[in-house]
């Protein structure tokens, strides 16, 4: 079962990130640390084992089932939230109109410029 | 459903696991015979289905949210698996490593700013604030970086998803108005502000577009939860 041997990899990661995060007391979340911890360590190999990516792949694939959970709660909390509707969807829509602005018009400044020369 | 057999069904985990399937398969069909709406992803078409369950089931999302921890446990491992597409990345990172250095702090930074100074003008609590900081993060990620801050993961999913979606027109607007038509900067830009819907919508533009927004989108979330906790614990009063 070459994906369980894959799976044992990443919640062996996992595991790791919370002792980092137990011993370092910093505020990172454990996925983040254990998903940093298995770049290097494939960038170290040079390669993709199979085994990996044959847990790791379908994992990818399932996040947005994954995500399904929380995503409803979201229905949930209208009342608790109402009254402050539209400062929130006023930071949601003007923020990342801005933000989308700042990315592409960075984005053409250093790269745009960096093709040209 | 007389309540008698909901309390038996609902006392084993199984049945929310098997509600969350459903409505994830259900709401993945229904997303591909309206061909693929960009404003609809599938993920809210069976959020909202699978919300309608709920109510009409009566079943408390309190309690179903517990039995689909047996779900969400494998978040942990998941986001670790993002580890593996990052790695098949660096060599576009090495490829483009200096503007990419200089532009996605900034503009990851101030993809979290400026909606929390628009939130905090406008007088949101620091609850809602910090629901809202992780907004254009990819939600594996952002679901972690929320619980450091202490806001609420439903609040914080509702706002990946209205961000996601708003981000998509955004971008092909701006775009246009900028006169930029480089796939590698539009895709970059989609993955950057619009996670993973916005990387969704990059792989509909081209492979290119697609392989730049998955770019954008690990090294936000990657930046954003090395840095938006700390700055969090030193700036937010009394955290």
């Amino acid at each position: 079962m070459p994906a369980l041997n894959g799976l044992l990899w990443l919640i062996g990661y996992w595991l790791i990130g919370e002792v980092v995060i137990h011993f370092s007391g910093l505020p990172f979340s454990s996925g983040v640390v254990g998903m940093l911890l298995l770049c290097a360590t494939l960038a170290v190999l040079g390669r993709v084992p199979s085994s990996l990516a044959a847990a790791a792949q379908p994992l990818i694939a399932l996040l947005a089932m994954l995500i399904m959970p929380g995503v409803v709660g979201v229905f949930f909390i209208l009342d608790e939230l109402a009254g402050q509707w539209f400062a929130i969807l006023s930071a949601l829509l003007l923020g990342t109109l801005l933000s989308v602005i700042t990315t592409l018009w960075l984005l053409q400044r250093l790269i745009g410029r960096s093709d040209a020369q | 459903m007389p309540s008698n057999v909901l309390s038996t069904l609902t006392s084993t985990p199984l049945f929310a696991v098997g509600l969350t399937l459903a409505a994830y398969l259900l709401g993945s069909l229904l997303f591909k015979r309206l061909r693929n709406p960009s404003w609809l992803p599938a993920i809210l078409i069976a959020a909202l289905l699978l919300a309608a369950a709920l109510v009409a089931i009566g079943l408390p999302y309190a309690t179903y949210y517990q039995g689909a921890t047996w779900l969400t446990i494998l978040l942990g491992p998941a986001t670790v698996a993002l580890g593996m597409p990052l790695y098949q990345q660096l060599p576009r990172i090495r490829e483009l490593w200096q503007p990419l250095a200089l532009c996605l702090p900034i503009a990851a930074a101030l993809a979290a700013c400026y909606a929390l100074g628009i939130a905090w003008v406008m007088g949101a609590s620091p609850a809602i604030l910090a629901s809202l900081a992780a907004k254009s993060v990819t939600a594996p990620i952002a679901i972690g970086i929320t619980e450091q801050l202490g806001g609420n993961i439903a609040l914080l999913m509702g706002a990946l998803l209205v961000t996601g979606v708003v981000t998509i027109p955004l971008v092909s607007v701006v775009a246009r108005l900028l006169t930029i038509t480089d796939e590698r900067l539009i895709g970059f830009a989609l993955g950057l502000n619009g996670h993973a819907i916005g990387t969704v919508r990059a792989f509909e533009i081209s492979p290119t577009a697609g392989a730049f927004a998955s770019l954008g989108m690990s090294l936000t979330g990657i930046f954003t939860a090395l840095l938006l906790p700390l700055a969090w614990r030193l700036i937010s009063p009394g955290g």
